[in-house]
């Protein structure tokens, strides 16, 4: 299960989509808006999002993370919109045989989240707001249909 | 030829658009994408060294070529989860 939304997100669906007979162990990972960021009182966040590719990216993330660790499954639910305090903005559920797989792959997970996902948040506060700049994903060398690198 | 480029996050804001269409030369790669923005949206320009591209959702390098009618959203640095 993957997806970009604006609604609150529910942990229940998730993790009964992750859930396996072989699977010991499901972790979940839950973001949360915080009250402040480097010492500044934050009001709430606003989530922008490409939302076809931010799905298409986290199931990429799914796959890598299946590739890598021993896991049995991977889903990923990403809130957009206006998020309050104490809400979820990021739900990341992974099944494994298990829980040290389990809490690695999700830990992993939500790495890769924040480094390749094209969403991003503004921090409105008191007195201004501000877009936050985190990760520049990384961009292949060289994609088909393009001229080969000169060598 | 022209290409559908989609604005995001800070970049949106200060374009006031989701979209806009670039008329480029046939064969014009990202970098001259790049290039035609920073003249037409001059405000965009202090964005550029930061901003990375993509085609059909997928990040695409600087030599990427591009075809009629391609949509490319430009993606500043991404900062998704809490």
């Amino acid at each position: 299960m993957f997806a970009v939304i604006p609604d609150p997100l529910d942990p229940a669906p998730l993790v009964q989509a992750v859930r396996r007979d072989e699977a010991g162990a499901v972790a979940l990972f839950y973001g949360v808006v915080r009250n402040e960021n480097l010492g500044r009182a934050v009001r709430y966040l606003e989530y922008d999002a490409y939302p076809e590719m931010a799905i298409k990216k986290l199931r990429e993330v799914a796959d890598e993370v299946q590739a890598q660790f021993d896991v049995t499954a991977v889903g990923a639910l990403h809130r957009i919109g206006r998020l309050e305090i104490g809400e979820t903005s990021l739900l990341v559920a992974v099944s494994a045989p298990h829980r040290r797989e389990a809490f690695e792959a999700c830990h992993y997970a939500v790495d890769r989240i924040k480094q390749v996902v094209p969403i991003w948040k503004k921090e409105v506060w008191d007195d201004g707001a501000e877009w936050i700049e985190g990760h520049i994903p990384e961009v292949p060398e060289h994609t088909a249909g393009d001229p080969a690198p000169a060598t | 030829m022209t290409v559908n480029v989609r604005l995001f996050a800070g970049l949106h804001d200060l374009v006031g658009k989701r979209d806009i269409v670039l008329d480029l030369p046939d064969g014009a790669t990202i970098a001259q994408l790049r290039h035609r923005l920073a003249e037409e949206y001059p405000i965009v320009e202090a964005f550029l060294s930061t901003l990375v591209c993509a085609v059909d959702e997928e990040y695409v390098p600087s030599e990427h070529v591009l075809a009629q009618g391609d949509n490319v959203a430009l993606i500043p640095p991404v900062s998704g989860g809490a």
